[in-house]
């Protein structure tokens, strides 16, 4: 997809801020750091990561500035790389600057939540607090609670933020994630107002359609599935949703789209891009039937990342491949966090009851 | 190599990106070189859309590139695009487009630029200094495969990795002497006329000829494990030394025989083998037997080897790897053949059932394999 005609007018007058700026001001980050907020933002909204680069070589320049607003963005785009460390010290920097900079402490939350340690997370959404951002710190505790076995706490926090704010991408967002925190209670009928209310506001949001294709897959109603992602091949995260909808139905354009898959995680291998682990491990375990390499991708994965989407591909390869062991830390992190979620208290149960790798190496 | 997948681009060219199935992926271009010597020849495939960010393609910006867009704009690319790459050896080459072609990827158009170019020098490292796009999208890369004088190089520029220097043949000498290390293991590991020929050889090493006080003769096994050894040596060191002279002669083309009539002599040379267990005709120096067989075996090697293809750069090399790999291979059945059969040589298991019964069979099979040869017939190997 190209940008549309507003998206392109706007695109055009923030370079043409760049370029000015160079010479009337040299120096100046802060033209360049509003075009790479906009080309990251047409990167999560498309699944475009060409403009990842793109904001990625316009800060380039300033990569000495101590201005937090620069920081900010550079750490966002660390943390796309998933270079964490890197990320979490852009944003520390970036808080020495301005102690008042309240994304920072909620990238940081993020962070921590996407690495499952939720003390640290805990710290980052109590500074939001401190900070009075009720709406940050709602989406931020509300997240920490969910993910750490207290599903029905986050959930009201979250209902909290989403009273004190009007802004639509921040209600799609604190909506999405309400959706997931209803499914992993148990209660879908609820999970699909919310994913419904997000989806009405009638924003391309990547996120929001994969979650709820997820939902809908775990439903057993890909043909939902395959209604709604119809127009968004191009994005690697919803072509897999489709593909698997496509061949829960046994459609016939199933096999090209698994093969346009195959051919897509080749080239981000080729390309040394690792940042799409999660997604090949349930390509490999779903479409291409092969569980020794999806355990081995989701393996490597949830070393970087340990949402809970990361931990159940773990848990099916692991039991896809008959591998106990290598589903332990996933198993540690349910007995450690009280995650709630029924699905993945039943795989990770299951996941301790198999034959060792070893003993099926040994049966003829 | 001229892309195939080109004509169906071409024919979807009234709007290249606009195509609704194209991908959304982090921008890569795909280089490729060869540089034999002083000529450079390669092919610069690179995503229209990433161009057109770059410089501009769409010139009536209605969010498509046509064909008529990008052929008005040749002269551009190829400037713009050649003056982010630079490569060296024993100074700056020459560099130009000799073709513009189109070809599509998972993420949709690309431009092809066909290369050729002129090198100062023909036997110095190869730098390649690689910029393209890295101004402007600090995700992309260059996805490069080389072939620099006959060896294969594949590396992934990026902007903090855009300048590679490669010694001539350096990096995968190695690799390529290990290739043909395990291809030599390999065949004489499915050469199974090899193998039948090398243990019909073996089998008498663990026992003597006797004549007993009747007169009769008869096989007794040996006294120690020493003579076993020393025996299976000078057929082993005799089989090799043999079968090493002939492959290198036939591989050198000094030598060529027709593989009809070496093939057909490998499975007589398995017959007479096998026969003179059962028929002693030479049973003190075996080691003579395996010298004359074995340069005939060595023929069939260099069969093997010339369907793999020597390369001419690494001739010595790679055969050299091959012939080590065979005598790997060689070795590795004779350490599991020669305890074994040590230990089992005074039983009547080992003397009836493995020496005389496996010489028996082992002939056989050699015999039809001779008449499959020779007669250029089919009767057990489909």
């Amino acid at each position: 997809m190209r940008p549309g005609d507003s998206t392109a007018r706007e695109l055009a007058s923030l370079r043409a801020a760049v370029s000015r700026a160079a010479k009337e001001t040299p120096g100046d980050p802060i033209p360049a750091t509003k075009l790479a907020e906009r080309y990251f933002d047409l990167a999560l909204a498309r699944g475009d990561p060409r403009y990842v680069g793109y904001a990625d070589a316009v800060i380039a320049p300033f990569a000495a500035s101590p201005l937090p607003a620069v920081l900010s963005m550079r750490g966002q785009l660390r943390q796309y790389r998933h270079d964490f460390d890197g990320a979490l010290a852009d944003f520390a920097q970036a808080l020495r600057a301005d102690p008042q900079f309240a994304s920072a402490h909620a990238w940081r939350g993020a962070i921590f939540l996407v690495r499952a340690d939720y003390g640290a997370a805990k710290a980052e959404c109590d500074a939001l607090q401190a900070l009075s951002r009720a709406t940050l710190y709602g989406a931020c505790m509300g997240l920490t609670l969910a993910y750490s076995g207290q599903a029905e706490a986050g959930f009201a926090a979250l209902q909290r933020a989403l009273a004190s704010t009007d802004d639509a991408g921040t209600r799609l967002w604190l909506l999405t994630r309400m959706g997931e925190v209803s499914a992993w209670r148990g209660e879908p009928s609820k999970a699909e107002r919310f994913y419904r209310e997000a989806l009405a506001l009638g924003i391309d949001d990547v996120y929001l359609l994969a979650a709820w294709s997820d939902f809908l897959l775990d439903q057993q109603r890909p043909a939902e599935v395959v209604k709604w992602l119809a127009n968004w091949e191009s994005s690697d995260s919803l072509l897999l949703r489709l593909a698997l909808a496509e061949t829960a139905l046994k459609l016939p354009a199933a096999s090209a789209h698994v093969q346009a898959l195959a051919d897509r995680f080749a080239a981000a291998r080729a390309r040394g891009d690792t940042t799409h682990r999660a997604e090949e491990a349930r390509f490999e375990l779903q479409l291409a039937n092969n569980p020794a390499a999806a355990l081995k991708v989701a393996a490597a994965n949830y070393q970087v990342q340990r949402e809970p989407r990361d931990a159940r591909v773990l848990l099916e390869a692991a039991i896809a491949a008959k591998d106990v062991a290598a589903a332990q830390p996933v198993r540690g992190w349910l007995q450690s966090s009280g995650f709630e979620d029924a699905t993945l208290r039943r795989l990770g149960a299951a996941s301790s009851q198999l034959p060792t790798s070893n003993d099926v190496g040994r049966k003829p | 190599m001229m892309p195939r997948r080109w004509w169906f681009a071409f024919l979807a060219l009234c709007a290249l990106y606009a195509l609704p199935a194209t991908a959304h992926k982090a921008s890569d271009s795909y280089l490729v070189l060869n540089v034999n010597g002083k000529e450079v020849a390669g092919q610069w495939d690179i995503a229209l859309r990433d161009i057109d960010f770059a410089i501009g393609l769409d010139a009536n910006s209605d969010g498509d590139i046509t064909w008529g867009e990008v052929r008005a704009r040749h002269n551009d690319i190829a400037a713009w695009a050649l003056g982010r790459l630079t490569l060296q050896r024993g100074g700056a080459c020459t560099l130009q487009v000799v073709e513009h072609l189109v070809d599509t990827h998972t993420d949709g158009a690309y431009a092809v630029l066909r290369l050729s170019g002129t090198c100062p020098a023909n036997a110095q490292p190869l730098s390649i200094n690689y910029r393209l796009l890295f101004d402007i999208d600090a995700l992309h890369r260059g996805l490069l495969r080389l072939d620099l004088d006959g060896v294969a190089h594949s590396s992934v520029l990026a902007p903090e990795a855009g300048v590679l220097k490669i010694k001539a043949g350096e990096t995968s000498r190695l690799a390529q002497f290990g290739q043909y290390l395990v291809e030599g293991i390999w065949h004489i590991w499915i050469g199974f006329d090899h193998i039948l020929f090398l243990l019909s050889l073996l089998l008498p090493a663990v026992l003597v000829p006797t004549i007993l006080v009747n007169g009769a003769k008869r096989w007794i096994g040996v006294e120690n494990f020493r003579a076993a050894a020393t025996e299976v040596l000078w057929v082993v060191t005799a089989f090799t030394l043999a079968h090493s002279i002939t492959l290198t002669l036939a591989a050198l083309q000094i030598l060529s025989l027709p593989s009809r009539w070496v093939e057909s002599a490998i499975a007589a040379s398995v017959v007479l083998a096998a026969a003179n267990n059962l028929f002693p005709v030479v049973s003190r120096r075996r080691w003579l037997v395996a010298f004359a067989f074995g340069l005939i075996h060595g023929f069939g090697f260099a069969g093997v080897l010339t369907e793999l293809g020597l390369p001419k750069d690494a001739l010595v090399l790679s055969l050299l790897g091959f012939n080590l790999g065979v005598e790997i291979g060689q070795l590795a059945i004779v350490a599991a053949f020669l305890p074994v059969a040590y230990l089992l040589r005074n039983t009547s298991l080992y003397r009836k059932g493995v020496f005389v019964g496996g010489s028996i069979l082992t002939m056989l099979v050699a015999l039809l394999w001779f008449a499959e040869r020779a007669f250029n017939l089919k009767l057990i190997s489909g």
